[in-house]
């Protein structure tokens, strides 16, 4: 039996995009070592109830099992055919098996990636800008589908410089999205990865907290100097070009390619360790203007002095903020891994960091800081062994939390889909697997206007290359024109510039539109977009989504997307787990799999039959609708 | 809203609907939810309030006094690229992006003296929205959902707060739950999305699924106690109300005839206040318009003017067609903000500007205010309040304020605590005529 099971989903999986590669001796890769240590992290929730005097919650039955893994795991509800299998089979091992399927699954990464750009505010582009974030964002993706692990991720951001275009070195996206605004960038760096909240710091002693002024820009002196790389070698000519006519001219167009797009997404420097207090600094430890030193507030103390001109403020504040920290990067780490699990963190708010020893479980975020120090920060092996434990198949729990930020424990909550796992799955529902179609990859090519051009010959990444390896005013002028004579030339020809074919991969993109995973959409999807009306976050602020109900999210589901692409729409595929079933029962059953990821109960298929009868083949699509609009279908159990 | 309003629904359709959707499929006593406003514990309106709708317009980023509605023209350093015009209000100078708005002037009331102590967006906006500080224990209510709170719906068929463009974290209703957060419109131009039924589906089929989706919802709330999983229950029935409500065609701008678009202009937020204005009509308490990129770090002056573009005549055109259409006196119209921008011009930032939350600029018109008046006042540059301090629940008590609305009422959130709608300010009631 298990021999078929694994063989099925070997087969659903297809791609085999799995790499049994690296070291088979990581824990991350040993089973014994994955079930010891959810193993371990029961024991000490069990230990807690029964220190309160009450009951251990009971484990849930399988379809509650079944739903809530892949909502909680990959971001959708399964397939008709992965719950039918799954709900079929008899198999003692069938949940780890389901759980080593999932994180296998391409859907991981699509739904890390929603949660990552969430945290970090990833957008596509900012208003006023005129180049994109596409190759920072590819960064991002491409990371979290090779499971980098957290703690190299974090330390690629943070010590970032270069080529923004540069594979190796995109991570700069991370300062060039917030250009002009190092202060606000330095306070989420904080708050992110270490759950400290400085930004109020950034104005006055925080009234609330333990930071002074002077403490943030201590800090904000490891990461001063966001320059770009040698734009002012640029700047006469940029002049020129943006002046009377030559503004209408391809002239233009083609200069805004390397103003903004190559010198604009580039980031200079290393982070000089020092910085000047404001002019309205207004504390008598400093006076305005004085230029001070960086030190770490903090933890292991590192310091630059101020007549240092070492630089490497980044790197040191990486290796800061990921290794001289004590638990700090590891708690926050395993507190926001386990509130994605388990609803809600061990702490709340999980930005603001904690200590084990505060906490009504010290033994239990001990275990977790560790383990995830023991799997070396390899978030994707950290979720595995927490969607291994008993406490994660709790029944859920019908009563509210009895302890307001709720971490009593008290089984799991009820919670409204994300917008994202509310999209991905109407989308289960309407085309099938929605993993099965290819990933948005980086669209690298250079954009004169709003035209591709040089497909084939350049792309960004090579044009920001040879653009920032140029020395002198004089070579920029002299590529300028080359670049210009070659655009031209291009534009003039009758050869269309889409037939190039040669080294380039070709670019997936899609639209607003596209029936695809919300990871692969614009980020954030528009503000009409199903997306937005659900609490996507807008992404201009750390984890801006809300799960707040309104009336536009009702109307939706009663008359737009759900009834259009799903309900009315004869080619959906849900409609096809009807095929082959004889008997209106049958049907019936298959429809709240399909949905709902359970059989029926007796008396709801009572209400549906007398359904089928009073409306004929219509009654199916009424079904259908009272599925997806019910309250069961928008809530994760 | 009491039995009475029932008969509102005079079509044979609607009162089934309210009859029987309401009460049968989705098994909701009508009570409970329509008496949820304290409007009947609180006096309604205090003598000599004007306002009965607020049209909010927020800038979104932090909009730069001094190139808008606070310029220093004598200080050269501090303007960079930005003049100083006069306008219809003869003491009133504003930045050279806003020609329209210079010529409306007359009817405004700038507030130059504000200032807040949050200089990051989000808590700056947080407060600015719901007059408290960020707090991880409790989510506060914005205004919208604040004037709804205590003065009631005046029109029940359709939301009492609608949020043009804004974003879900500053239009919630906070502790007062889902019933009274806004109505989002994504797309002016599109209005309220999917309020009509889809047009293949049968009156029958369509009440057949509702019905269905009730018994299932009424099995599931049946075993689960929570909030939001009742605020959706509650939800189908504003939305059913909704739907057969004739007031539907207030959020259809596609009705307004050439001359009135002409006045507002074409850009993306002219559309939202022009729907903003046919809601106003239509008996929605508070609408909110957001226009977003005012974080002008980067480049100020090229940032600020495209933002003015987009502001100049929607702004100017709203007043005027409110004018017009004799609804200004009763509908006060409100520019908000985070914050300013610093009097620093930071040119390694391609003559940037930071955030500046010491000193800004508010406005309000219509409403009840006085016109063409200035209130408060910066220093030279701009830089600190110098006379007439107004801080964010100042502000808010004085929008409070001329509704009519009980500022100072407390308002127990569920775990016990209690809230006002401006905290502890005092309303500026200089500026009402």
């Amino acid at each position: 039996m298990k021999f078929q099971f694994c063989g099925l989903l070997a087969c659903i999986v297809a791609s085999g995009s799995f790499c049994l590669a690296a070291d088979e001796s990581a824990p991350a890769k040993d089973p014994a070592f994955i079930a010891k240590a959810a193993h371990a992290i029961d024991s000490h929730v069990a230990a807690w109830y029964r220190k309160q005097k009450l009951n251990v919650p009971a484990v849930t039955d399988d379809a509650t099992f079944l739903r809530r893994s892949f909502l909680v795991a990959i971001g959708r509800i399964p397939t008709t055919e992965e719950a039918r299998f799954f709900l079929e089979i008899e198999d003692p091992t069938k949940r780890v098996q389901l759980i080593d399927y999932l994180m296998q699954s391409p859907g991981y990464s699509s739904h890390m990636t929603n949660w990552a750009f969430d945290l970090l505010r990833v957008t596509d582009g900012k208003p006023g800008f005129n180049g994109n974030f596409e190759a920072y964002r590819n960064w991002v993706r491409t990371a979290l589908e090779n499971n980098m692990h957290w703690d190299d991720f974090t330390n690629a951001l943070i010590a970032s410089s270069g080529d923004g275009w540069d594979p190796k070195t995109a991570a700069v996206g991370y300062y060039t999205r917030d250009r002009g605004m190092p202060l606000d960038n330095l306070a989420n760096t904080m708050r992110v990865f270490l759950g400290s909240r400085m930004e109020c710091a950034q104005c006055h002693d925080d009234p609330f907290g333990e930071t002074e002024r002077h403490d943030f820009y201590e800090l904000a002196a490891f990461t001063e100097g966001q320059g770009m790389v040698r734009r002012n070698y640029m700047r006469s000519l940029w002049d020129e070009v943006a002046e009377g006519d030559r503004r209408r001219s391809i002239d233009y167009d083609v200069a805004q390619a390397m103003w903004d797009r190559v010198y604009g997404l580039s980031l200079a420097g290393s982070g000089r360790g020092k910085i000047r207090l404001p002019d309205d600094y207004q504390y008598r430890d400093g006076e305005p203007g004085e230029m001070i030193g960086a030190r770490t507030p903090f933890g292991r103390s590192v310091r630059i002095s101020e007549r240092s001109s070492k630089e490497d403020g980044r790197i040191e504040l990486a290796e800061w903020i990921t290794g001289k920290t004590g638990q700090q990067f590891a708690s926050v780490a395993a507190n926001r891994m386990w509130k994605r699990v388990m609803g809600r963190g061990v702490y709340e708010p999980v930005d603001e960091f904690k200590s084990a020893s505060e906490l009504h479980h010290p033994e239990l975020m001990n275990t977790l800081i560790k383990l995830m120090v023991d799997l070396d920060y390899d978030l994707q092996a950290f979720q595995k062994v927490l969607l291994n434990t008993k406490t994660f198949q709790f029944v859920p729990n019908p009563e509210p939390a009895k302890v307001a930020t709720g971490d009593d424990f008290h089984g799991r909550q009820l919670a409204r889909l994300s917008s994202e796992q509310l999209w991905d799955s109407l989308l289960t529902l309407a085309g099938g697997d929605p993993d099965k179609k290819p990933r948005r990859t980086i669209d690298d090519r250079i954009y004169v206007g709003n035209k591709p051009v040089l497909v084939g010959k350049k792309n960004m990444v090579q044009l920001s290359k040879e653009v920032l390896a140029l020395e002198s005013e004089e070579e920029v002028r002299a590529y300028f024109d080359e670049f210009l004579k070659e655009v031209r030339s291009e534009s003039g020809s009758a050869k269309s510039s889409e037939g190039g074919m040669m080294m380039m991969n070709k670019v997936q993109r899609y639209d607003r539109n596209a029936p695809v995973r919300a990871s692969e959409l614009p980020s954030p999807a528009p503000r009409d977009h199903l997306l937005y009306l659900f609490g996507q976050s807008d992404r201009v602020v750390v984890d801006g989504s809300s799960r707040e109900p309104n009336v536009g999210q009702v109307l939706s589901l009663m008359n737009g997307y759900v009834q259009k692409q799903l309900v009315n729409n004869s080619d959906a595929h849900l409609y096809k787990s009807l095929e082959g079933a004889s008997t209106d029962e049958e049907k019936v059953r298959r429809l709240y799999v399909t949905i709902l990821s359970r059989p029926p109960s007796t008396e709801e298929m009572g209400w549906m039959l007398d359904e089928v009868k009073a409306s004929g083949e219509m009654g199916y699509r009424n079904i259908v609708s009272a599925l997806v609009m019910s309250s069961e279908f928008l809530f994760v159990q | 809203m009491n039995a009475k309003d029932l008969n509102r629904f005079d079509e044979p359709s609607r009162r089934r609907f309210i009859s029987t959707a309401a009460r049968t499929y989705l098994g909701v006593n009508l009570l409970p939810m329509l008496g949820g406003s304290v409007a009947t514990a609180a006096p309604k309106t205090a003598a000599g309030a004007k306002a009965k709708s607020v049209i909010y317009l927020y800038m979104s980023g932090g909009m730069s006094h001094l190139d808008t509605f606070d310029p220093k023209p004598k200080k050269k350093d501090v303007m960079g690229k930005t003049e100083a015009i006069s306008t219809s209000a003869t003491d009133i100078q504003i930045g050279h992006y806003l020609p329209k708005t210079a010529e409306v002037m007359d009817k405004v009331c700038v507030i130059n003296s504000m200032t807040s102590r949050q200089g990051a967006h989000e808590q700056g906006a947080y407060i600015m929205h719901t007059s408290y500080d960020m707090r991880g224990t409790v989510k506060h209510p914005t205004l919208g959902a604040w004037v709804n709170k205590l003065g009631g719906r005046l029109n029940p068929e359709i939301p009492g707060y609608v949020a043009i463009d804004s974003s879900q974290e500053s239009s919630g209703g906070g502790f007062f739950g889902a019933k009274f957060a806004a109505a989002p419109i994504g797309s002016p131009h599109d209005g309220l999305q999917d309020s009509r039924k889809p047009g293949n589906v049968s009156q029958e089929d369509f009440d057949r699924r509702l019905s269905l989706a009730d018994r299932l919802n009424k099995q599931f709330h049946g075993r689960y106690q929570n909030a939001d999983v009742k605020a959706y229950e509650e939800l189908y029935l504003e939305a059913i109300r909704l739907m057969n409500s004739k007031d539907l065609k207030a959020f259809n701008i596609n009705d307004e005839p050439e001359s009135v678009r002409k006045t507002y202009g074409s850009s993306r937020f002219a559309q939202g206040c022009m729907l903003a204005r046919r809601l106003v009509e239509h008996g929605v308490r508070f609408v909110e318009v957001q226009l977003g990129g005012w974080d002008t770090h980067y480049d100020n002056f090229a940032a600020v003017e495209g933002r003015c573009k987009e502001f100049d005549q929607a702004y100017s055109g709203l007043l005027k067609d409110l004018e017009e259409k004799g609804l200004l006196e009763e509908t006060l119209v409100v520019v908000a903000t985070e914050f300013g921008r610093t009097p620093t011009i930071k040119t390694e930032h391609q003559d940037g500007r930071d955030h500046h939350p010491g000193a800004f600029s508010c406005l309000l018109a219509g409403g009840g205010v006085k016109g063409g008046y200035k209130y408060g006042e910066t220093d030279a540059k701009g830089e600190r309040v110098k006379d007439k301090p107004v801080a964010v629940q100042d502000f808010n008590a004085t929008i409070a304020h001329a509704l009519g609305l009980p500022h100072d009422l407390v308002v127990m959130s569920p775990s016990g605590r209690p809230f006002r709608f401006a905290d502890k300010g005092v309303p500026v009631t200089d500026v009402f005529a």
